[in-house]
């Protein structure tokens, strides 16, 4: 199997704030890692730090054994990670078609659909995450449901080993989140190395067999996810210290 | 060749299609009408002002693909401009070299300035992007004012005079229809696909994998040629230059022609730059007065076609058209 991705020590400051303290952890090729943690555990900063879209004060991030450290984002998505945005980002008056086919005319995307027509590879990656009736549309007029959908077309654009999803959950209804499970689940199987966060531990309960959980910027705790909900520290993160209900 | 016949073909057919369509017809009598003003006229006060039109029609194209599809808003278009004004004056003027020739040159000169004036502005977002482009406009302006270059305040003038000014007139009618076909496929190209995406959401486009500094770069160097272009020719029809081309007047003629026709067109530029040059024309005796009808009419563009003229003009006339068609 192997790891895809090896995180060493990586802190990353604002001023005073330590967003990320001194953060370790491993995801295997293939896996599906969640990231737990209450809302301002740095998990979005962790997720900035690994797509370059942050540069990290210390610490190192390595992708297929290559050093990715302060990188800048297009070289990093160009080789092999990519991720959704937690506030769904678009492009606001291109087609959802176009949306994709930008992704596909990035240099990576480049060379998985070498053969192909970049509007027929932009269809097929739209018809995989269920919007291909809905190509002509712009972004604004659709629903937050499938602007998350949108947001997994665009990062499968650039064929990804690595796919952040970042809150994929946040503002869906029940049946948008079965779906996107379903998505996600379908392109783990595919061969894409999931690693998703959620301040909800339930919803990620059923969907990944590990997680690691963050709070005021440190991994607490690592392991399946019953085991982790039922962690003492990680019950202190989210509901505060017993003794100050008692 | 046979490959090549059925192509032919096949474009020729496109070329029935799109002539048939409503926005077809309506461009082909465009062009038929500027074939027509030179023989019918009989003027060449009218044909000087169409040229003047169709050479800032070019301009505020070059300005619309940079502004209006990459999102890059210069305000120092007139650099462009300047700068291959200059080179073309100097070698026709001073090396007796062909225009064509010197048009090529001044417009390759403007690419490697839109380079110059591209590659320190493009850490600059935004307003900040248009006050550092707005600089170096005003920094040649200035070098150009003060030293003894290329003839300081005086410019360059004495250009050969054109002995058939109807023959200028079809060249820069033909310069401009091709320029604006050119630019038009580039907006719509894979390339112009992911210009808009950066003008979109310049993070998001960063996250596809798009290394949005390239293509930024290629961006302006695009537009300063055909900004180049125009500049050129500008300079061959006035036969001088002199340092007032820098400007930031002219930067803001561009901005505004395209305004009024409507961003992200390229083809709205030339309703924009004929409106502005024919008004500005025949307000000319009120004089000063003229700026106060001019200003007004501009805000009330402003206020009531944000988009610009070409397309609300365009929907509204073909409503009209299938109503007295009976559609």
């Amino acid at each position: 199997m192997g790891l895809i991705l090896e995180v060493k020590n990586l802190t990353k400051k604002f001023g005073g704030l330590t967003a990320v303290n001194d953060v370790n952890f491993e995801i295997k090729r293939g896996e599906m890692l969640g990231l737990i943690g209450p809302n301002g555990a740095g998990k979005t900063t962790l997720f900035h730090l690994v797509t370059g879209f942050e540069k990290p004060n210390s610490g190192s991030i390595r992708f297929n054994g290559m050093s990715i450290t302060g990188k800048r984002p297009h070289r990093i998505v160009n080789l092999g990670i990519a991720r959704t945005f937690q506030l769904v980002k678009s492009f606001r008056y291109l087609s959802l078609l176009d949306n994709i086919a930008v992704a596909c005319l990035s240099p990576r995307g480049r060379r998985a659909f070498a053969s192909w027509d970049i509007d027929e590879a932009a269809s097929t990656i739209l018809a995989s995450v269920g919007l291909v009736d809905k190509a002509r549309m712009p972004p604004v007029i659709l629903p937050h449901g499938d602007l998350r959908r949108l947001e997994i077309g665009k990062a499968l654009g650039t064929n990804p080993e690595l796919l952040l999803l970042d809150e994929p959950f946040s503002g869906l209804s029940y049946e948008e989140k079965e779906g996107i499970t379903k998505l996600i689940r379908r392109l783990n199987d595919e061969g894409v190395t999931i690693f998703v966060t959620g301040h909800v531990l339930r919803e990620l309960m059923t969907l990944v067999p590990r997680v690691v959980a963050m709070h005021q910027g440190r991994l607490i705790a690592e392991g399946p996810p019953e085991e982790v909900a039922n962690n003492k520290i990680v019950l202190e993160a989210y509901l505060g210290r017993g003794e100050k209900f008692a | 060749m046979m490959n090549f016949e059925i192509d032919l073909d096949s474009s020729l057919r496109r070329f029935r299609t799109w002539a048939l369509s409503y926005r077809g017809t309506i461009t082909l009598l465009s062009v038929l009408g500027l074939l027509l003003i030179p023989p019918i006229s009989g003027s060449e006060y009218y044909a000087q002002v169409a040229i003047t039109a169709m050479i800032f029609t070019v301009f505020a194209a070059s300005w619309d693909l940079l502004a209006g599809f990459a999102g890059q808003v210069s305000f120092g278009h007139s650099a462009f401009f300047g700068v291959a004004g200059y080179v073309t004056a100097a070698l026709v003027r001073f090396y007796e070299v062909h225009w064509v020739l010197a048009l090529m040159t001044g417009a390759s000169v403007a690419v490697l300035f839109s380079l110059l004036i591209g590659i320190p502005c493009l850490r600059l977002k935004g307003p900040y992007l248009a006050l550092g482009t707005l600089a170096f406009s005003l920094i040649l302006l200035n070098l150009f004012m003060m030293g003894t270059i290329l003839g300081g305040t005086e410019g360059i003038s004495g250009l050969p005079v054109s002995q058939n000014l109807f023959m200028d007139f079809y060249l820069i009618l033909a310069i401009m229809i091709v320029s604006l076909v050119v630019m038009r496929a580039i907006a719509d190209s894979n390339l112009g696909t992911v210009m808009k995406a950066i003008r979109d959401d310049e993070t998001c486009a960063d996250a596809s994998g798009i290394n949005t500094t390239i293509y930024k770069l290629i961006a302006f160097m695009i537009s300063g040629f055909f900004a180049g272009i125009a500049g050129s020719l500008f300079v061959l029809n006035a036969t001088a230059v002199n340092p007032a081309v820098f400007q930031p007047l002219y930067s803001f003629y561009a901005i505004i022609m395209a305004s009024i026709g409507g961003l992200a067109t390229i083809y709205g530029s030339t309703i924009g730059s004929f409106l502005f040059v024919v008004l500005s024309e025949s307000l000319r005796r009120l004089a000063d007065m003229a700026l106060l009808v001019f200003a007004t009419v501009l805000i009330l563009v402003v206020r009531f076609a944000d988009e610009g003229l070409m397309n609300p003009i365009l929907e509204r006339s073909q409503e009209l058209w299938d109503k007295i068609r009976g559609r």
